[in-house]
């Protein structure tokens, strides 16, 4: 039996192009978290409004910001 | 001197030793190779068994003087003969002390596993490395002096069975041959020296013979190597070197001159290490070469599907006794070296030095294993010490494991792959982007704490009551804000149904649209009425007060003449009057809703900056 060899789940061309994507929509999540947050006044802001939008923004934000290591060439 | 001492020994030992087993050794074929820095003796032994008994082991002898530089030792016999020759099998070799033997022997037992019967025989090839085992003589020599190296061997071959025919050569470098011993039947090919064939001699005969030639190799020796190997299941394997080369050949005195050694490079400096070829795996990337001081550019590299070839000049020749110090890093994808078979996953890695013909001293090989790995194993094809550590690196809670392998006196056959064996569950490798997420999200947090957090300090003071007047009234302009766009984009869809109207002439459409569109303008007015209540009664709001209402009362104005302007388009559409007809009746209120349209906006904006 051949042993079988071991990949990247995600492959390795893919690493720069992903990091782009994953943080262009990072950040206009963040840029959407910042403006709410600029615009809204204390009585019309909502608690679980903020908090999902900075959910979404730092789980694109942390998974761009890998794939961006990993770009560059610091294989964590 | 030593050696005679030795050859005294045995004369005397011999006359008083019994005849080992029933093994013997019908021929040896023993080749010495001299051309490099390290002694490599191929042996082929036909071991013979005279006796009766099953005989499951073949004993090699070495004078100790030798086995102190023993390196590496192998014994294999391949099955089948000419050409049909199969795979080499290998044997395994250990070292015992058996008894009744001469002293100043080392003895290494080599196991057969299926045992030498009555009468069979077999061939056995043994190759042994010896480290070090070339001495220079002379000892110092300048630049312009050649570098003289001397060998001891037996020229009969010591072992405990009787040998009946045996024969040697010798293989040097296409250099100075400077002497010689000379024994009966010696003779000299051009760079070979064959001695043999000799006949019938009996066990543990000795005949020591000295070589003494020029030898202009690279007796690169790398005093300590530390190989670090870190594996990244994101799809790479890191290797770094840090090497601590001696040029371990004659000490270099007196002066050295740069211009001679350009000049005339082999006269004055034959013996200089100028460079080293390393080979590499395939497909290998992003290759550094540098010391303490940057990075080294003197080197070279060329690969192609095979294998990578690097050839790296120190930064300065190396003369006897001089020392340099340096470090290589290399890449190389992943799916090369590590593998998976049931459950676990194992490294496949090469252990010794990629550089060609450099002797190490003291090997360190350190494998960096990714975080969360755990049950760790080795197998390697020989004896090393094993260790473990932690190494704290990119994005780490706890530490990698690091397996860490020493081996002293390395040769160039040591190079062959060994496997690290670990366990890892996939889930793992999420929890680097999971640390990366939380940091985020841990700044989000903050934000939000900080823009929910009320830090003043007196809370009856009159600013900071006119602070919470001024977030309400900012709150109720903005909702204002909000009924006045919906209101204007009602108007905007009013226009689209007159031009839908002149286009399809579906004049019952456009009177339902109406009828919807005044029950939406009904509805945002009362929203409008208590936000306006609102603004009148605060304080704050002096300043935008007007603003505000003039906002109002332009947007119903624009409305009242929005509707009016409808109602005639209808009217016009029904009375099937032309299209100019309708146009000349509207321009006048089309030019006033023009103008409020632009007035509102301004207002808009006005109130936006406030």
């Amino acid at each position: 039996m051949a042993p079988k060899p071991i990949t990247s789940p995600v492959p390795d061309a893919w690493y720069p192009t992903l990091s782009v994507f994953m943080l262009a929509i990072g950040l206009v999540v963040t840029a959407s978290f910042f403006i709410y947050e600029a615009t809204s006044s204390r009585r019309t802001r909502s608690l679980t409004k903020e908090l999902i939008t900075g959910a979404v923004a730092s789980v694109f934000l942390g998974f761009g910001s890998l794939f961006l290591l990993l770009a560059s060439g610091v294989y964590v | 001197m030593g050696l005679r001492f030795d050859l005294l020994l045995f004369t005397i030992a011999l006359l008083s030793v019994p005849v080992l087993s029933d093994l013997i050794l019908s021929r040896v074929d023993r080749r010495i190779d001299l051309t490099s820095q390290v002694v490599r003796t191929t042996s082929t032994l036909k071991v013979e068994n005279a006796g009766s008994d099953l005989v499951s082991e073949v004993l090699l002898a070495f004078p100790d003087s030798q086995a102190k530089h023993l390196a590496y030792l192998s014994a294999s016999s391949t099955e089948g003969k000419g050409k049909a020759k199969g795979s080499a099998v290998s044997f395994p070799v250990e070292i015992v002390h058996p008894k009744g033997m001469p002293p100043a022997l080392t003895f290494y037992s080599v196991s057969l596993p299926k045992g030498l019967g009555k009468g069979d025989s077999l061939t056995l090839d043994v190759l042994v490395v010896f480290k070090g085992a070339l001495q220079p003589f002379p000892e110092k020599i300048t630049q312009a002096d050649i570098q003289l190296v001397v060998f001891y061997e037996t020229a009969y071959y010591l072992s405990p069975y009787a040998v009946k025919v045996q024969s040697l050569s010798v293989k040097l470098p296409d250099a100075r041959i400077e002497s010689f011993t000379k024994i009966e039947n010696t003779k000299i090919h051009g760079s070979e020296i064959k001695y043999g064939p000799y006949e019938n001699l009996p066990p543990f005969s000795y005949s020591p013979i000295v070589v003494h030639f020029e030898a202009n190799q690279p007796f690169a020796i790398a005093q300590e190597l530390v190989r670090e190997i870190e594996i990244s299941h994101w799809g790479n394997v890191q290797v770094t070197e840090h090497y601590n080369l001696v040029h371990g050949g004659a000490q270099s005195k007196g002066e050295f001159s740069r211009l001679d050694f350009q000049a005339r490079p082999h006269v004055r400096g034959a013996s200089a290490i100028r460079h080293l070829v390393a080979k590499l795996p395939p497909r290998v990337h992003s290759i550094y070469y540098r010391d303490e001081i940057g990075n080294i550019s003197t080197s070279n590299l060329w690969g192609d599907h095979k294998k990578t070839e690097m050839v790296i000049e120190p930064r300065y020749p190396m003369f006897g006794g001089w020392r340099t110090a340096f470090t290589i890093g290399y890449s190389l994808p992943l799916q090369d070296f590590l593998f998976q078979s049931d459950g676990k996953r194992y490294v496949n890695i090469s252990f010794g030095s990629p550089v060609n013909e450099v002797v190490i001293d003291t090997l360190i090989v350190k494998v960096v294993l990714p975080e969360g790995s755990a049950d760790i194993s080795v197998s390697a094809p020989f004896p090393v010490k094993q260790g473990q550590e932690t190494k704290f690196s990119h994005l780490d809670l706890v530490g990698r494991p690091v397996v860490v392998l020493e081996k002293t006196n390395v040769v160039p056959e040591h190079n062959q792959h060994f496997q690290v064996y670990y366990k890892f569950s996939s889930l793992s490798m999420l929890t680097e982007p999971l640390m990366l997420i939380s940091g985020f999200f841990f700044l989000f947090v903050t934000c939000i704490v900080y823009m929910h957090a009320d830090l003043s300090i007196s809370k009856s003071s009159p600013s900071y009551l006119a602070k919470l007047q001024w977030d309400e009234v900012q709150a109720a302009v903005q909702q204002v804000r909000n009924i006045i766009n919906r209101c204007l984009m009602i108007h905007d869809k009013l226009e689209a149904s007159l031009r839908d109207l002149s286009r399809t002439g579906d004049v019952q459409a456009c009177k339902s649209a109406r009828k919807a569109f005044d029950g939406l303008l009904k509805d945002l007015s009362k929203d409008l009425k208590p936000l306006l209540a609102s603004l009148q009664t605060s304080p704050q709001a002096a300043q935008i007060l007007p603003k505000v209402e003039e906002l109002v009362g332009k947007e119903r104005d624009l409305q009242e003449r929005m509707m009016a302007k409808h109602s005639t388009v209808v009217d016009s559409y029904e009375k099937k009057s032309s299209g100019r007809e309708i146009e000349n009746r509207v321009a006048l209120q089309q030019q006033k809703i023009t103008a409020l349209r632009q007035e509102v906006d301004d207002l808009l904006d006005l109130i936006d900056e406030i």
